[in-house]
């Protein structure tokens, strides 16, 4: 893990802007001397100073305090949605393996099926149909984020399965329940672990198109998503309000991307699971 | 091979109907109904108006009806656009989604697989990390960055391109290299690390020894092979590139298929969200069998199995 | 040659009398009697000519009525058509086709959802509920030339109300060979200065000039375009790389810009509506009057006008919207005074240790979300805590007739008679008060205003019955919204009024 985090002077650095933009989002409050949803009427609209770092929106808010929020909003619903799509695709990956025979031919006949569809879709329908909460926002994410990870998981316990030891526990007559725990969860942890990071920067950016469409989070919260699409309106006459957190959210995307490769490189992934995996950073 | 073929559809046409169905509901459940505007209605004229479409009559009822003048082809009224069936609407949409989102796959494979190629190449060298650096910058620019800063500088502070709408060829320029430039990025990694290990096969190390040139090395004997996980990729691809276009259509005002979604559900047009659904569903699905039908012309373990 | 083909082509496209309009959406409907949206009442306006219509000043002028009389109960009006009064196809429009237009908008079967702007028309709303047959409509021709409508109510103001495309005519002979089909390009008739020429939904309108038209040599353009420019930056960068001519809305952010280097081009005028915010009367916290004041007096409207819009926007205390005419508000300038507010807040029980805790609602756009964030942070002041929350217009209002709301952004605008606004705080007005606002004072003055036919004493009715309910905070006023406007300087005829009304019969373009 080391040498993935640190091996190079560009996954060092990499490493260090996710820290950086972690710890930043974790203390946001205390940085900034505004908070995120309060007014300084007396610069609405104000370029970068001493008094605002990273200048102020269209209503006087301080840009830096709401980056940082907005970087707390962004991350907690990249990570939870990741959290739910652990929980949908470990388990259908692990039982589709695990079962084998044709259940797991039709389980992963189901992931086939699913991977055809354009599920921003149906995340953008659900949203607008039952209105705009975060749980909501993450749950659909999260319950659309699973395929890849149910893949991998699938092919790490069939292929633990397979091996001599877990055939000779079963034979000494260690049941299902104990050869899942000793054996084939230890093997797919680490995998399963790598892949649930990667499904991250995917998160990060479906949610940006989501706020971009109007369908993000509400006033006076905000995210990185929310951040840019008001700031992109205003780019000319207040370039600041796009240029922060863009480049905000094009680092900490980039830095995960860099650091995901070295970690896949280290894993050495087959090149078909690699493939799926593109398409989830690649935007949907 | 026929066998594999009919499956693949069977498949294709229960998922189509669980996409279908899951839709049709989902868009029922919601509250609040189609005609509520900002202007009142007295109860007299939305009993009309319900009537009018079928709404007052039970769901399953409003399901079997649907499902009966799906099969021929009909997916009945916009709820909102009054003056036009959804037919219509996705009949004018659909040309300039496929259009812009063919453009951009071609562009983003053209690019990807040049650079890719030339990466894997050179690999380790200068050239490879410059163009390694640029594929995972791409992929860490999302199109909602990336669109606006191009309409600034293309369109508002050069005149190169137009902002919006889609009079010409012209029009699908900046759109469809918003769109391309991820999976441009995708692809380049994809035929980079794939073309690298056809490389250290042994045939091509033979080929190599003889003294062949780098050019025809590559066209011959590794492009074949190497292209086979970029073939598998555009399937996802495909479907991933039709959703982005939904925020590039909104970003460059063009009337295609992702607008005419994201508007039908904005303004709860029942039936134009089911169509645009299902048109996207069967397009992903269409594509994705032609997709395994060419993998498995290339991939010969594939026939036998 | 080919360079020169390419040179021919642009300037001709330079000298064609056409406009490219940025129109702000798509329309759903050309049909005039099934039309819903603003943005489409600027398209059929175009299209068609009611009896009277708008000048390019947006004043009410005769359209295809020269003349009207009223009867002095104020309950018969007798309108004479103009003789060169033409369909596009040549046919005469007369008063029959009018007969034909009132019994089609209010017959049941069209499911016209507007219908009710006409209910003033006796008889109206049983035929529209399906009670009486359409031909009991007291519409009735007087030959080809006389129209005869009587009211069921005095209604001074009913000249004005018949500019709406509900009012407008649709011709018959048309009508009745291609039933729903006649609103389709290559199909559609209409008697307007332009005619429909191609409609691609989500891509543009195209209307070329109408040689039948009455008026016809008077007519400079040759055709328009509307784009459905939904995405107001998108217009904007349209506009600035001279994709549109018009455009009716941009990103606020940039007026200050423009204001320096394009001021030719801009055009901010105030539109003759009012922008407020509406309390649920119906249950706690603001069932309570106190709690309405309190709110109503942390609210610096000048704030909100200068600093966070600043589009000129005007701000006002009445709900009546300030350049509406002939008639003085009763309702006082109310300064902001936060001590009075907490103190009316500690009075209903709420103090730190337990705060007032709302839920604001306002509609999807940059201007609201200024607008709300601002005012959030105004009771954040009085130690009020707000949570926002924004829905697409639909929805947004959808809840608000529902009653599913606390205290709501909402706007009200279109017509130049006080009662147009103050219906919406009568108990009998239904879904669209809101806030189920509900007082018997005014609704008694209210509805003696609405059986006086005397204007003046009608008027003044009125402004008691405006101070009666604004004495009860139901609403927070807060200003008249402001429409932005860049057009190309090179256009002529582009009058700047308050109903934001532009009838491109009147505009041309300098060649």
């Amino acid at each position: 893990m080391r040498e993935v985090l640190f091996g190079s002077p560009l996954a060092w650095a990499c490493s260090v802007v996710l820290a950086i933009v972690a710890l930043a989002a974790m203390a946001g409050p205390w940085l900034s001397p505004w908070a995120f949803d309060a007014v300084d009427w007396d610069a609405i609209d104000a370029a970068p100073s001493t008094a605002h770092w990273f200048g102020t929106d269209g209503v006087g808010r301080d840009l830096l305090a709401r980056t940082l929020t907005g970087a707390r909003v962004s991350i907690v619903i990249a990570i939870s949605a990741t959290l739910v799509s652990c929980l949908i695709g470990i388990p259908w990956g692990a039982a589709a393996g695990y079962i084998g025979g044709p259940t797991d031919m039709t389980m992963m006949r189901i992931v086939d099926g699913l991977y055809a569809l354009p599920f921003i879709l149906l995340v953008i329908l659900l949203v607008v149909l039952f209105g705009r909460n975060v749980v909501l926002l993450f749950v659909a994410l999260g319950a659309v984020s699973w395929l890849d990870l149910a893949r991998i998981v699938r092919g790490q316990t069939l292929a633990a399965k397979n091996e001599a030891y877990v055939e000779a526990a079963r034979a000494m007559g260690v049941g299902t329940p104990g050869i899942l725990v000793r054996h084939i969860v230890p093997n797919v942890a680490g995998p399963a672990l790598v892949y649930a990071t990667l499904t991250v920067p995917g998160v990060i950016i479906a949610e940006s198109f989501l706020s971009f469409l109007g369908l993000g989070v509400q006033e006076p919260q905000t995210s990185w998503g929310v951040l840019i699409a008001d700031g992109a309106r205003e780019m000319r006459s207040s370039p600041w309000q796009l240029i922060f957190p863009a480049s905000m959210l094009a680092l900490t995307l980039f830095a995960l991307n860099v650091l995901g490769d070295r970690m896949r490189d280290a894993l050495d992934v087959p090149d078909r699971a690699r493939s799926k995996t593109l398409k989830t950073q690649a935007g949907r | 091979m026929s066998r594999y073929l009919l499956g693949r559809l069977a498949f294709a046409l229960v998922t189509l109907l669980a996409v279908v169905t899951v839709t049709f509901f989902l868009v029922r459940l919601a509250p609040g109904g189609p005609f509520d505007g900002e202007r009142r209605l007295p109860p007299e004229v939305e009993a009309n108006l319900r009537a009018a479409y079928d709404l007052d009559k039970p769901v399953v009822v409003q399901y079997g009806r649907y499902l009966a003048r799906l099969v021929r082809g009909d997916l009945g009224p916009s709820f909102r656009q009054k003056d036009f069936s959804v037919n219509d609407l996705i009949a004018m949409g659909l040309p300039i989604s496929v259009g812009v989102g063919l453009t951009a796959l071609t562009l983003a494979l053209l690019l990807g697989v040049t650079g890719g190629t030339f990466a894997a190449l050179s690999r380790d060298g200068p050239r490879d990390r410059m163009l390694v650096l640029g594929a995972t910058l791409g992929l860490a620019l999302p199109p909602i960055v990336v669109a606006p800063v191009l309409v600034l500088v293309f369109a508002v502070t050069l005149g190169w391109f137009p902002a919006g709408g889609y009079a010409t060829a012209k029009h699908f320029v900046l759109p469809a290299a918003t769109l391309a430039l991820p999976y441009a990025a995708a692809f380049m990694r994809l035929t980079r690390g794939s073309v690298a290990e056809v490389m250290q096969r042994p045939h091509v190390v033979t080929a190599r020894a003889k003294g062949l040139s780098p050019f025809r090395l590559v066209a011959r004997h590794v492009l074949p092979s190497a292209l086979l996980p970029v073939v598998s990729f555009l399937g996802p691809a495909a479907a991933a590139l039709l959703a982005g276009s939904m925020v590039i259509e909104e970003v460059f005002s063009l009337p295609g298929l992702g607008r005419y979604f994201v508007q039908g559900a904005l303004n709860r047009d029942y039936t134009l969200v089911t169509g645009a659904v299902i048109v996207y569903a069967a397009l992903v699905l269409t594509f994705n069998l032609l997709v395994d039908l060419g993998y498995a012309r290339l991939d010969p373990r594939i026939r036998h199995a | 040659m080919l360079l020169a083909a390419t040179a021919l082509l642009l300037s001709s496209a330079a000298n064609a009398a056409e406009l490219r309009i940025g129109n702000g959406g798509e329309p759903l409907t050309l049909d005039p009697h099934r039309y819903n949206l603003n943005l489409e009442e600027k398209i059929l306006a175009d299209l068609f000519e009611g009896l009277t219509a708008h000048d390019a000043e947006g004043r009410i002028v005769p359209g295809v009525a020269e003349g009207w009389t009223t009867s002095a109960d104020g309950l018969t009006w007798t309108f004479q058509l103009r003789r060169d009064a033409r369909w596009s196809d040549g046919e005469p429009v007369t008063a029959a086709d009018f007969v034909f237009s009132f019994r089609r908008l209010l017959d049941p079967a069209t499911a016209a959802s507007l219908a009710y702007f006409l209910y003033a028309i006796e008889g109206a709303a049983d035929v529209n509920a399906g009670r009486t047959s359409p031909d009991t409509l007291a519409v009735r021709a007087l030959g080809t030339h006389f129209l005869e409508i009587r009211l069921a109510e005095p209604f001074p103001f009913f000249a004005e109300r018949l500019i709406y495309p509900t009012g407008y005519p649709v011709p018959r002979h048309i009508v009745e060979e291609l039933g729903d089909d006649w609103v389709k390009p290559g199909n559609m008739v209409t008697n307007g200065a332009f005619v429909l020429a191609d409609w691609q939904p989500q891509g543009f309108v195209r209307v070329v000039a109408n040689p039948h038209y009455r008026d016809a040599t008077n007519v400079g353009l040759e055709a328009l375009t509307y784009y459905p420019t939904a995405d107001p930056n998108a217009a904007y960068n349209r506009y600035r790389s001279g994709e549109l001519d018009i455009i009716g809305d941009f990103p606020p952010g940039e007026v200050a810009w423009l204001r320096r280097e394009m001021p030719e081009h801009l055009h901010i005028s105030p539109l003759l509506s009012i922008m407020y915010l509406v309390f649920n009367v119906s249950e706690p916290p603001f069932d309570d009057v106190r709690v309405r004041r309190a709110l109503s007096l942390a609210i610096d409207r000048e704030l909100i006008t200068g600093r966070v819009l600043e589009s000129g926007e005007v701000p006002s205390t009445s709900f009546v919207p300030p350049m509406v005419e002939n008639y003085a508000s009763a309702v006082r300038d109310r300064s902001v005074d936060a001590d009075a507010a907490r103190r009316l807040l500690a009075e209903a029980g709420y103090h730190d240790d337990n705060p007032l805790r709302v839920t604001l609602r306002y509609i999807a756009g940059a201007d609201s979300k200024k607008v709300q964030v601002a005012i959030a942070a105004m009771w954040k002041a009085i130690g009020v805590e707000t949570a926002l929350h924004h829905a697409e217009l639909n929805a947004h209002f959808a809840e608000l007739r529902q009653g599913n709301f606390q205290v709501a952004q909402a706007g009200w605008f279109g017509e130049n008679n006080p009662e147009h606004y103050l219906e919406l705080l009568m108990s009998s007005t239904g879904d669209v008060n809101y806030g189920r606002f509900a007082d018997t004072e005014v609704d008694a003055l209210m509805t003696e205003a609405k059986r006086t036919a005397d204007l003046d004493q009608r008027l003044a009715l009125l402004r008691r019955a405006e101070a009666a309910a604004l004495a009860l905070d139901p609403v927070v006023p807060l200003y008249a919204v402001t429409i932005r406007s860049l057009v190309d300087p090179r256009i002529t005829g582009w009058r700047t009024n308050a109903r934001n009304t532009h009838p491109a019969r009147y505009l041309d373009i300098r060649r």
